[in-house]
């Protein structure tokens, strides 16, 4: 303890880096302990990756419920699919194409069930859990008020950070339909959040 | 900085990482042990058939026989026999507070309009589907936590809704008292 009081800012840097590495190198072991059906690795891996898988679902379904679901459903569907991954692309980006495909997949299940999840979202308390505070509060409330479409490009893209293209691949849509998606989105978010004074 | 710039950067200030608020490694260490073992899929669909068949027939006859705008919404209690595994139970108080805000809401229900009316029915009966596809899924799979949790929040949503309804009523009668 002592040492780490008196660490320089330099010296935090490093270490640091060194445990970002050590993370990455703790994460590829993981992965290949999991690809030979080591539960208590994928274990260390969703609780590696959780938060971001939970924050994307929770995002693209504006409902604790449904995210809560959709997360489950993304690692078991990870752990199903994780032999086939080669780490082509990171792990995080990975497992963030399986969760939207999660999400996607409960949204198409059946009219039945989307009038499930709006019963769901009409008794679900106004807000999450986000740690969103103040104007970021209203403005993650304005995008869980957008239509599915233009929520979903929303925070793929606006959120993210995703481009077009990917986030496009990613809903099973073409690239200029994510832009008219997004064009609607600040266009419903502008009407939405005007009355908040945002802009102030 | 116009709207558009200014909306882009405080999109990218949200949160992109937020933490559950319970954790949900039991249910998926609990899928991925065990191997899915799915009905067939003309299973499934002569269960939904018979599951819309039968909830569009309870909903008619009551809609039917009723001679007000009244709509019984108490469902049978058959529909939610649950098939719990050995780690989760309904509590004593759970079940003593079910009972007491379905007890009130057959009474209560007639001070909303026939269209909020049909609103609750509607989604009770949305939640007791669910629960009974969720009891008929356990039957195959007693021990699923994944299920089992499923289930649970089923009971929880049915209780949240029976209790809003009951705030529901409550407003309508002060309206009315005034």
């Amino acid at each position: 303890m002592e040492a780490l009081l008196t660490m320089t800012g330099s010296d935090y840097s490093r270490q640091m880096v060194t445990t970002r590495n050590d993370a990455a190198a703790d994460e590829a072991t993981w992965i290949r302990q999991a690809q030979q059906a080591d539960t208590r690795a994928f274990e260390s891996l969703y609780r590696l990756h959780v938060d971001k898988v939970y924050g994307l679902c929770l995002r693209m379904t504006g409902n604790v419920s449904e995210a809560e679901d959709c997360t489950q459903e993304a690692f078991i569907l990870a752990w199903d699919k994780l032999a086939k991954f080669r780490g082509d692309s990171a792990f995080s980006t990975w497992l963030h194409r399986i969760a939207v495909n999660a999400v996607l997949g409960r949204i198409r299940k059946s009219k039945r069930e989307r009038d499930r999840i709006q019963a769901v979202a009409d008794i679900q308390p106004p807000r999450m859990a986000t740690g969103d505070t103040g104007e970021m509060r209203d403005l993650a409330a304005a995008v869980d008020r957008l239509p599915e479409g233009a929520r979903h490009v929303f925070v793929l893209h606006g959120v993210y950070g995703y481009s077009h293209d990917e986030a496009a691949e990613m809903l099973g849509i073409a690239s200029g339909t994510s832009k008219a998606q997004m064009h609607r989105a600040r266009r419903l978010l502008a009407q939405q959040l005007e009355e908040q004074d945002f802009e102030s | 900085m116009n709207f558009d710039d200014k909306l882009d950067q405080a999109a990218r200030q949200l949160a992109t990482e937020i933490t559950p608020e319970r954790d949900l490694w039991p249910g998926i260490e609990q899928a991925i042990r065990t191997p899915r073992r799915r009905m067939p899929w003309f299973a499934q669909a002569a269960a939904v058939v018979l599951l819309v068949g039968a909830s569009s027939s309870v909903t008619y006859l009551a809609v039917k026989d009723s001679s007000g705008p009244a709509v019984s919404v108490s469902p049978e209690l058959v529909f939610e026999r649950a098939a719990f595994g050995a780690e989760y139970h309904l509590g004593p108080g759970f079940q003593a507070a079910r009972n007491s805000l379905r007890s009130q809401l057959d009474a209560e229900l007639d001070r909303l309009s026939s269209e909020a009316q049909q609103d609750v029915q509607s989604n009770l009966e949305v939640i007791h589907t669910a629960i009974i596809e969720i009891n008929t899924a356990l039957a195959q799979e007693p021990d699923s936590v994944l299920l089992q949790q499923k289930l649970l929040r089923a009971y929880r949503e049915e209780l949240a809704l029976l209790r809003r309804v009951g705030g529901l009523t409550r407003n309508v009668m002060i309206r009315n008292d005034i």
